[in-house]
């Protein structure tokens, strides 16, 4: 019977946008399903950005407010009350992390940083088992060997600058292929601190600093310009020196996809064989329509993601569609140093510690990685708030004033943690009762933190205390509630990957284990997540699957990453 | 290029190495002159928010590829040490026209815009250039010369060089320390190659070719591919009759002054202050040159710490008094000679006696260099100036202090 398309690809975020272009450039053809409005340039959202404060329209935040789209494909990023979170008695009980519903998704406004996950993170139930060890963490039904050669293709595609020699073999886990180009230098910051932290010992850790792998261009690469360290990575890059998916949805139309934007997708039907074909979605005008394709890829992140399925009713006769929500505990620490180190410079974040990712200690408590950060003390206001309190507590004027600033400023340091999260069969995505003006429901969402997670927030935080008197900071503020967490932007779990169709919504291709048409892609399928950021994660299962989805569709796909 | 086809000896090789160093040095100021001229906001006028963030990009763009031709010189300086040579920064002042090398493109100080971009095509043209280009045609413009587009490219300069690389007694050829050979542990470039041997030479050559200027393929992500990248869009807003203006009138091939004697066919700037301003960022320019010649001379065992001090100083030169001194001036009557125009960094080389080997008094000698400049920094600043300049002349200042 012939179809629409060959493929029907619901999301054009990092996930969608790989998929689309390998797909699209084997010849197949390919429809990109985009619930967002059609980008203005990207010189209007940065104008937007600059121009925040003055439009009553825009947060200072966020140039990605768009009315129209506020309406019709709500996100949680502007839009407050998207997600129906009961009330809890525990007031850490909530779910922080937003996400973009446009094309390209969240990649426009993320940091940037691209680690890969380590060879224990595929195996953290056989590796950590043991009675301390959350109940719900399992093995992944790949290896950081399967993975491996598709990490490699990703960080070519994004164009990932990195140092090969600082991670060829990081917690064994060692990379075939060096990054494809030089790593974005340190700053002066991170070289003032490595120099009185580097080769110290807390708690029998040695302390390692290493450039941070990063999406962001250290030279020309791929038509984009290096990174001229205009510092506003997030909410967007100016110069598109950072990858974001745009990148590959342009290559992917190029190519011959179709995109169609502002089509928010609201079903997928299941036939009476089994597989799936027909998917509806709903037009900003209110025109409900439908496309037929042999194949289905849901992109759509791992709050969308489940949030489909179970308005369609599909995939899920494991009935785990939604479970398992994952994502990671972050904290941001503060001190003064004694020396200026001129921070506000590059990108925000170009070093971290490795360190405190692995070890026996997982047995019984999370790990974490420690991120070096460029930004002073923004995330507490600065220099706004300095301002205020020099000219209104400290009566300073001029350039009494200015000598003040400069030299309270010159001298903030932010440390911050990421720390994982284990997999929770009571953290879950469901649907609301609540709809949005398309008449599609909300997402509702039930997170809490295990103590496993807390109790490496706990010691993620020592860490950084003990880094902050290593480098002599005072006016110390590791925050005064230990269980206080910010989200990281990093929404996993949700549609998990595994071999057992009882306990798992995916198999080890990303192949729904009811319909073998029907294939997840994105966040949504971690099992676990270690404590990485997932973007690269992401990106290479997405090509991993791309090249499956070509063997079924018996398209000659070819990774430009494998001979 | 210059020289003869067949590299007999250490003699040719070093000549070879000699004329790479002029070069890429002297395009790299070019470059310099070109992205200070572009504008940095709204407020200068000539531009809309749209076409702003394209001469962001563009600066991120000449910036960085005028970064990768100071690596460049990095690494010709290793080759050469490592085969008994000294590191040559000696170049001669702009301008100089098409037949000084035979890249039969001038080498100038020129406000960005077609025409210098042009130039720059013209430098960093690979040695197969895909047909699709069709460069003589995009070039071909304003009634410019068809013939300039006819050049030897520095790719066969680098060919040249490496065959001498290759073809010479490797166990003859490498004399130089290998501990004299600088690291990216000892100065901030990543790509820092130690040239020991002919492996390690062919490799330094190798980073120098893929980068930019000189490679064998024609690629989207070179210098060249850049550059033509850039030349089209100004060209196609011009097309679109666009009164887009990116550049600030800066004049060309400027000088401090004619009593500086550059010996080169510049235009001395008129306005006194803009000239002093000049003048003291020549001083800077040759100082941080001396200080970098320095580093790559001598043993970096004997000296290290020493050597780390230098480079160091002289990188933090680059952004902290040379970049805000170079666009200052550009905000700076050039004169009543030139009327509209502004004024420009010249990169003038003047005399000035090289720095000693004794470490210690070549200390003594940057020292007290450095608080001269730093006194005539403070008295500039005095005046009315542009912020740039004064940034520049307080981040001077600074830098003395702390030597």
């Amino acid at each position: 019977m012939k179809r629409d398309f060959d493929v029907v690809i619901v999301g054009s975020g990092v996930a969608g946008a790989m998929v689309a272009y390998r797909l699209a450039k084997a010849g197949a053809s390919v429809l990109i399903l985009e619930s967002g409005i059609k980008n203005p340039s990207r010189s209007k959202m940065v104008g937007d950005y600059v121009t925040a404060i003055a439009n009553p329209g825009k947060s200072l935040h966020s140039p990605f407010i768009n009315a129209e789209a506020d309406i019709n494909a709500p996100s949680p990023d502007v839009s407050l009350g998207y997600y129906d979170q009961p009330t809890s008695s525990d007031p850490h009980a909530t779910f922080k992390s937003t996400y973009e519903r446009r094309t390209g998704g969240s990649t426009w406004h993320w940091l940037g940083h691209t680690p890969r996950l380590l060879r224990s993170d595929f195996r953290m139930k056989s590796t950590f088992r043991g009675k301390d060890l959350p109940a719900d963490v399992v093995d992944w039904p790949i290896s950081y060997d399967d993975l491996e050669p598709w990490y490699c293709d990703a960080e070519h595609e994004m164009g990932v600058a990195g140092s090969h020699d600082e991670w060829k073999d990081l917690f064994n886990s060692p990379r075939s292929k060096p990054f494809p180009m030089s790593m974005i230098w340190p700053s002066f910051s991170d070289i003032w601190i490595t120099d009185r932290i580097d080769g110290r010992e807390f708690e029998g850790i040695k302390y390692k600093v290493r450039s941070t792998p990063s999406a962001r261009n250290s030279q020309l690469y791929d038509g984009r310009p290096p990174c001229a360290g205009n510092s506003i990575c997030v909410p967007i890059c100016p110069i598109g020196a950072k990858y974001d998916a745009s990148v590959h949805v342009g290559k992917a139309v190029a190519a011959g996809a179709l995109l169609w934007e502002q089509c928010v997708v609201s079903k997928v039907d299941k036939e009476a064989d089994g597989s799936v074909h027909n998917v509806h979605f709903i037009t900003y005008g209110h025109s409900a329509r439908s496309v037929t394709a042999d194949i289905v890829v849901i992109a759509a992140n791992a709050i969308e993601t489940p949030k489909l399925l179970l308005m369609s009713g599909v995939a899920n006769s494991s009935g785990r569609v939604g479970w398992y929500l994952m994502d990671h505990l972050s904290k941001s620490t503060f001190g003064i140093v004694p020396e200026r180190l001129f921070p506000f410079r590059g990108p925000p974040s170009t070093s971290g510690i490795e360190s405190f990712r692995d070890g026996d200690f997982r047995k019984s408590r999370a790990g974490f990685r420690v991120s070096l950060n460029n930004d002073g003390w923004s995330r507490k206001g600065a220099p706004y708030s300095e301002i205020i309190d020099l000219v209104g507590n400290q009566k300073k004027i001029g350039a009494e004033l200015q000598q003040a600033l400069f030299d309270r400023v010159s001298r903030q340091v932010r440390l911050s943690c990421s720390v994982e999260v284990s997999p929770d069969a009571k953290n879950r995505v469901e649907l609301s009762g609540t709809t949005d003006a398309l008449g599609l429901q909300h997402p509702k969402i039930t997170f809490a933190p295990s103590d496993y997670s807390y109790a490496g927030l706990a010691q993620a935080t020592k860490t950084l205390g003990n880094m902050f008197s290593l480098i002599g900071a005072t006016e110390v503020d590791l925050g005064a509630d230990p269980k206080a967490y910010d989200g990281a932007g990093h929404i996993m779990g949700t549609c998990r990957m595994g071999d057992d169709p009882k306990a798992s919504v995916v198999d080890a291709q990303l192949r729904s284990h009811d319909h073998r048409n029907l294939f997840i892609v994105g966040g949504s399928v971690f099992p676990t997540v270690g404590s990485p950021n997932p973007t690269l994660t992401i990106a290479a299962l997405a090509l991993r699957a791309a090249h499956d989805i070509s063997t079924q569709l018996g398209t000659k796909e070819r990774s430009q990453g494998h001979a | 290029m210059s020289s003869p086809q067949t590299i007999q000896s250490r003699g040719d090789l070093l000549k070879l190495l000699c004329e790479a160093a002029e070069l890429e040095h002297g395009i790299a100021c070019s470059y310099l002159y070109a992205g200070f001229s572009l504008k940095r906001d709204i407020s200068e006028g000539g531009m809309t928010w749209d076409e702003q963030q394209k001469v962001r990009r563009w600066a991120a763009q000449i910036y960085f590829v005028a970064s990768q031709e100071m690596l460049h010189l990095a690494l010709v300086w290793n080759l050469t040490t490592a085969i008994g040579g000294t590191p040559y920064y000696l170049r001669p002042n702009f301008p100089q026209d098409s037949k000084y090398y035979p890249l039969h493109a001038r080498l100038a100080l020129e406000p960005f815009g077609l025409k210098s971009l042009r130039r720059f095509i013209l430098y960093e043209r690979p040695q197969n250039l895909s047909p699709q280009r069709e460069l003589k045609r995009l070039l071909a413009f304003e009634g410019e010369d068809a013939e300039e587009i006819e050049f030897g490219s520095i790719g066969e300069l680098y060919a040249l060089i490496e065959s001498g690389f290759r073809n010479l007694d490797e166990k003859d050829l490498f004399i130089g320390s290998p501990t004299q050979q600088i690291t990216s542990e000892m100065i901030h470039f990543q790509e820092m190659v130690p040239v020991t041997d002919r492996l390690s030479a062919i490799k330094a050559i190798e980073t120098i070719t893929e980068q930019g200027e000189g490679i064998s393929q024609d690629r989207d992500d070179s210098h060249f591919g850049a550059f033509v990248a850039i030349f089209k869009e100004l060209l196609d807003c011009k097309e679109h009759g666009s009164n887009f203006s990116p550049a600030r009138p800066a004049m060309l091939n400027p000088s401090a002054g004619r009593e500086r004697g550059y010996g080169a066919d510049s235009n001395p700037i008129e306005d006194p202050l803009a000239s002093q301003v000049a003048g003291l960022f020549d001083s800077a320019y040759s100082l941080m040159l001396r200080m970098l010649a320095w580093s790559f001379e001598f043993d970096a065992v004997q000296a290290r710490d020493q050597v780390k001090h230098f480079c160091g100083v002289a990188i933090d030169f680059m952004p902290r008094v040379l970049l805000p001194m170079g666009e200052g001036l550009m905000l700076m009557p050039a004169g009543e000679k030139f009327p509209g125009k502004t004024a420009g960094p010249g990169f003038g080389l003047t005399r000035h006696v090289m720095l000693p080997p004794d470490a210690k008094n070549a200390l003594l000698l940057c020292k007290e260099r450095l608080q001269e400049l730093a006194e005539i920094a403070a008295r500039i600043a005095s005046n009315h100036v542009p912020d740039p300049v004064k940034r520049g002349c307080a981040h001077l200042q600074q830098i003395s202090k702390t030597f």
